[in-house]
């Protein structure tokens, strides 16, 4: 019998709060607002048929990189329908967006800087209008030369794309002396790696509608990562105060990092600005592959040395991130990546450099681990190879090697706490052993060649060296009622189900019992972005602490009113108790009422920030998150030698959550990492200018799917909410490195590019000498012949 | 996709009637798992869109003698259920198996397949190595056109505004090894890179006696393979003799379209895909 839990809530799998609506169809995502029967008290709306949202579409560049040098709206303008079009000139605010760096105009001003960027607006009464309006505008372009990759972005006499050059940032870690621990050192491995760009393909393209309420309020629905950042930028633009905007989030079809860019909310700000009249933008499939952020492309080169024993010495890697046209989340990206780099061993000597460059494409941004999955195949095929040079098993290398307790990072951070790399490389040991053992050695197709691989990684919590805090407000009614006022962006990941979980648990209600508003920013403070595997660890604390507090209030009065210490009270089912005496009681309902006229406080807000030491500048020496998700997968493959197909067969992939707050919820991250990890490996690349829509763009399906065998370790974390960290980017980053370990397993011949695809995998079999009859199969013989 | 009529003939005379008056004006649809594709990316310039997705005369799948007939209209999922198939065109309805996802083969026609012309429709290479013909009619009549002249190049079905495909007239084949296998990016719902259906027989010497092989995806139209057929034709199928012939086979097909760039996987899957395919024959 397992062990009776001391949580009610914490651990307990209770149903999400948002799938009910979205089973039934109830849930309202922006394509769906009915913004007729939105509160349009407005006189001016008299005439019904203005209701009616108009649509918007962008204009966005022919060129990659050119001057405007003229733009002519007149004759879309006068098109019957259009209701307005718009160019840089009418952004009565600063022209300027960006979460960590503003470099990105909405609306062109006098460059283009890739096809992606959006030259003018139109509102139109349909969309057949707006599309016609679009082919009427004319712009004249004087061309620049386009810098279509980041060799040409890097030459010595490559023309700036913004004025301060191509290379964005620079990210350096320094620990140690690398190139002296080299000379020492009896094995090295040196190898260049290359990543590809990846569309998010969330299942609902970017969308968002608005309108005017009747205080001139401009209300934004979106479908979005962060509400709270929306609301800054669209008022920077629009020049407008806080209260003169509302965002509010829409039902949101996923996000994986794309939908924390502004992408339509700008455009829908801008019209309601000048039209005051109800709009809405969704983009087609088509325009949301064009126009959102990427995953960067890297081009990694990485040099890692040991001792004989196989004992990690140093490390010296070197980065370009091609983050396009814009700086989105660019340098999160390379920051990230530097930190990441030495994957999750402790190594003394470290070098690391990461560049962000700029080029003419689409920009890339966030997407599901910030740099970290790019980097781990890079360690993880280093660790294979000096495992495989030192004759060393693979797994014995990683246990060498990786960070436990007391271990200290590349950045000189010492690792204290939760640290839980060694028990997820402990729990795949059995079934690496068992693969080995015995499913390696089953009798197959002489075609079919099985191999397996193993994939470690660790992920900082949070953002990375800089503040990144998160608030929450809880509120008891006179009935006793709990309502909680989060800015946390649920995206179908579950932070609202797990939020009311950890309140619950305070307060001693259900956690459905909590009512919620979420991502509405005339009610909720801001809660950061959805983003980096951050909100059940902090935005999770911060609804602990406001939960506390409103907790102690009433743990006061209660002790007042039961005459006994508050230590020997209890919180249940809206009441708190004497400990042991359930008889004695007194409700919420009675407390909030006496607390309320002794003129308390029934409203608690909640902060939390994580103790964070940022980047020395010149050495990157620091403690950039206060705490780490750790993670271990083993990949089972059986690749087909004669045509390059891959079969993923099994993922075991041991994850290290801190406090599993809400345990399916972890596994579905974990099974939803793993097929977007079968993605990046095996099949997903977007092709700049060619990668038009899903028709061109291979995304897994189930029948793609391996069996994922999810093990949840909690090495409890004693900063995280009832001992919580992440696991939303962790689940997908050792993915890609395992598969591409047991590929390379497979065949005896590895490859350094992703996607692993068709074309590089019968390559490398070509090249293994396993492509032929299954007689001829000894490479040794062949070579002989 | 605005401003197109759309009809539903109630039986095939009704259709052909329409097409002959309006046939240039009309696009038809069956299954519309590439129309409406079509639709939704470029618009559709045509006035009408015919449904023919109902018609019995174009149902059905019947054995009589030595014909083997397919219904135009049969949908993919009834061609992967069906018995005869299983019996009489086993690479057919092994091509159905694995053709897109469970729910377009629920609802794509094999006389949308073929019409549709793509170098990649499934159904091609096993309706070739098959011998089929098709029955196509119009008002004045019907008449039989042989697989391989239903499609000029690729995406230009050789079919006249006014023809509606009434079925596919196959050669039976019992006793022998069938088998259809394709490449795709990934296990479902993927375009096919490369696909090859094959039917062969063993005399009682070991030595192939007869061999069909139809191959997918690689040639603006997909074909027969008459030289590999030929070279492998009365001799005793070894893993070397395989792998010559998948040899000649990826030859043939840079002979057909040059050297693109997607060749240089192409030709050596090409070769590996057919010994894949043909390996079973070594030992049987």
């Amino acid at each position: 019998m397992k062990p009776q839990s001391k949580y009610r809530s914490i651990g307990k799998n209770i149903q999400r709060r948002d799938v009910l609506g979205k089973i039934k169809g109830h849930a309202k995502f922006c394509a769906d607002l009915d913004l007729k029967d939105m509160d349009l008290k407005d006189l001016s709306l008299k005439d019904k048929s203005l209701k009616n949202p108009l649509t918007l579409r962008v204009l966005r560049s022919s060129r990659y990189h050119a001057e405007i040098e003229n733009i002519d709206i007149e004759k879309a303008k006068a098109i019957p329908g259009v209701a307005g079009v718009f160019t840089a000139m009418d952004i009565p605010g600063k022209n300027l967006t960006g979460i960590i760096n503003k470099d990105q105009p909405l609306l062109a001003d006098g460059k283009v800087r890739s096809k992606a960027d959006p030259v003018a607006l139109v509102a139109a009464q349909t969309e057949e209008i707006a599309i016609k309006a679009l082919e009427a505008i004319e712009v004249i372009y004087r061309d620049l030369t386009p810098i279509l990759d980041m060799e040409d972005a890097l030459a010595p006499d490559a023309p700036k794309i913004h004025e301060k050059g191509n290379i964005l940032f620079v990210r350096r870690i320094k620990k140690g002396d690398a190139d002296k621990a080299f000379k020492d050192c009896h094995t090295i491995v040196e190898k260049e790696y290359k990543t590809h760009a990846v569309e998010h393909n969330f299942i609902e393209p970017d969308a968002g509608a608005g309108y005017v309420d009747e205080d001139g309020t401009l209300v934004i629905y979106a479908s979005t990562q962060n509400p709270h950042y929306d609301h800054k930028e669209v008022t920077g633009l629009l020049g407008l105060e806080d209260e003169q905007v509302r965002v509010i989030q829409a039902a949101t079809g996923g996000g994986f990092g794309s939908k924390l860019d502004l992408n339509v909310q700008g455009f829908i700000g801008l019209a309601l600005y000048h039209l005051k009249r109800p709009v809405r933008y969704v983009y087609t499939r088509e325009e949301s592959y064009l126009a959102t952020a990427k995953r960067h492309p890297f081009i990694i080169h990485m040099k890692t040395g040991s001792d004989e024993n196989g004992k990690l010495m140093a490390i010296r890697m070197k980065t370009f991130c091609n983050t396009g046209a814009y700086g989105s989340y660019g340098i999160a990206v390379a920051t990230r990546s530097a930190v990441t780099g030495t994957g999750p061993y402790e190594i003394e000597h470290v070098d690391m450099e990461s560049s962000c460059v700029y080029t003419n494409q689409t920009f890339s941004g966030a997407m599901r681990g910030f740099g970290a999955p790019q980097m781990a195949f890079a360690h993880e095929s280093q660790m294979d190879l000096l495992a495989e040079k030192l004759g060393t098993d693979p797994l014995e290398i990683r246990v060498i090697n990786g960070f436990k307790k007391g271990s200290t990072t590349g950045t000189g951070q010492k690792l204290m706490d939760s640290v839980g790399f060694q028990e997820c490389l402990g729990a795949v040991k059995p079934y690496y052993d068992q693969a080995s053992k015995n499913w390696m050695k089953e009798k197959i197709s002489p075609f079919i060649k099985r191999g397996i691989g193993l994939g470690g990684m660790w992920y900082g919590i949070g953002n990375t060296g800089v503040q990144n805090p998160s608030t929450a407000r809880i509120e008891m009614d006179q009935s006793g009622g709990i309502t909680l006022f989060t800015g946390c962006a649920d995206i179908g990941q579950g932070s609202t189900t797990v939020l009311t979980q950890i309140a619950g648990e305070i307060l001693g209600v259900f956690p459905e019992e909590i009512h919620v508003v979420v991502g509405d920013t005339k009610f909720t403070t801001n809660a950061g972005a959805t983003s980096a595997s951050r909100q059940t660890y902090i935005s999770g604390n911060a609804v602990k602490e406001a939960s506390e507090k409103l907790a102690s209030v009433l743990l006061t009065e209660g002790s007042n009113r039961l005459k006994v210490s508050k230590t020997l009270l209890e919180f249940t089912d809206h009441s708190i108790h004497v400990s042991g005496s359930p008889e004695k009681f007194v409700d919420f309902a009675w407390l909030a009422r006496r607390i309320h006229k002794k003129g308390g406080s029934l409203s608690w807000q909640g902060y939390f920030d994580p103790e964070t030491i940022p980047f020395d500048p010149e050495t990157g020496q620091g403690s950039p998150y206060a705490t780490y998700a750790f993670a271990c997968q083993l990949a089972l493959v059986e690749v087909d030698v004669l045509t390059g197909e891959v079969n993923v067969k099994k993922i075991v992939a041991a994850h290290d959550v801190g406090k599993a707050i809400h345990p399916e919820n972890v596994i579905g991250q974990i099974c939803g990492g793993v097929a977007m990890g079968v993605g990046f490996a095996l099949m997903e690349e977007y092709e700049y200018g060619k990668t038009l829509s899903m028709k061109d763009y291979y995304i897994p399906t189930c029948a793609d799917m391996p069996e994922v065998i999810p093990i949840i370790i909690e090495d409890n974390e004693p900063t995280g909410p009832f001992g919580a960290k992440g696991v939303g980017e962790p689940a997908l980053i050792p993915t890609a490195p395992a598969i591409v370990n047991a590929v390379s397993n497979a065949l005896g011949k590895r490859i350094y590019t992703l996607p692993a695809n068709l074309e590089r995998v019968l390559q490398a079999s070509i090249e293994s000498g396993q492509f032929g009859p299954s007689n001829q199969f000894d490479p040794k013989e062949k070579n002989n012949v | 996709m605005t401003d197109i009529e759309y009809i539903r003939p109630l039986n095939l005379k009704e259709a052909l009637d329409f097409l002959w008056d309006n046939g240039e004006d009309t696009r038809i649809i069956a299954g519309g798992t590439d129309v409406m594709v079509d639709i939704r990316s470029d618009g559709l310039a045509k006035k009408y869109l015919l449904d023919i997705s109902r018609l019995d005369e174009l149902k059905g799948i019947e054995l009589n003698g030595q014909e083997l007939s397919v219904g135009a209209g049969v949908t993919i999922s009834e061609i992967d259920s069906s018995e005869i198939l299983e019996t009489h065109a086993l690479a057919l309805k092994k091509s159905a198996f694995s053709f897109a996802s469970r729910q377009i083969r629920n609802i794509a026609t094999i006389g949308g397949n073929v019409a549709h012309s793509s170098p990649c429709g499934d159904t091609v290479p096993a309706l070739l190595v098959h011998r089929a013909k098709a029955l196509v009619a119009d008002k004045k009549g019907t008449r039989l056109v042989p697989m391989e002249d239903m499609a000029n190049k690729a995406y230009m079905s050789s079919l006249s505004p006014r023809d509606i495909l009434v079925k596919f007239i196959l050669t039976p084949y019992q006793d022998g090894f069938a088998d259809f296998q394709k490449i795709g990016r990934r296990r479902e719902m993927a375009v096919s890179r490369i696909s090859l259906a094959v039917f062969a027989k063993k005399n009682n010497e070991g030595k192939i006696s007869f061999l069909k092989i139809g191959l997918g995806a690689c040639t603006p139209t997909p074909c027969n393979m008459e030289a590999v057929e030929f070279f492998l034709t009365g001799k005793i199928p070894t893993e070397e003799l395989i792998w010559e012939a998948g040899s000649l086979l990826a030859k043939n097909m840079i002979e057909i379209t040059g050297r693109r760039s997607s060749a240089i996987y192409k030709e050596p899957a090409v070769q590996g895909l057919f010994m894949r395919i043909l390996y079973p024959m070594v030992n049987v």
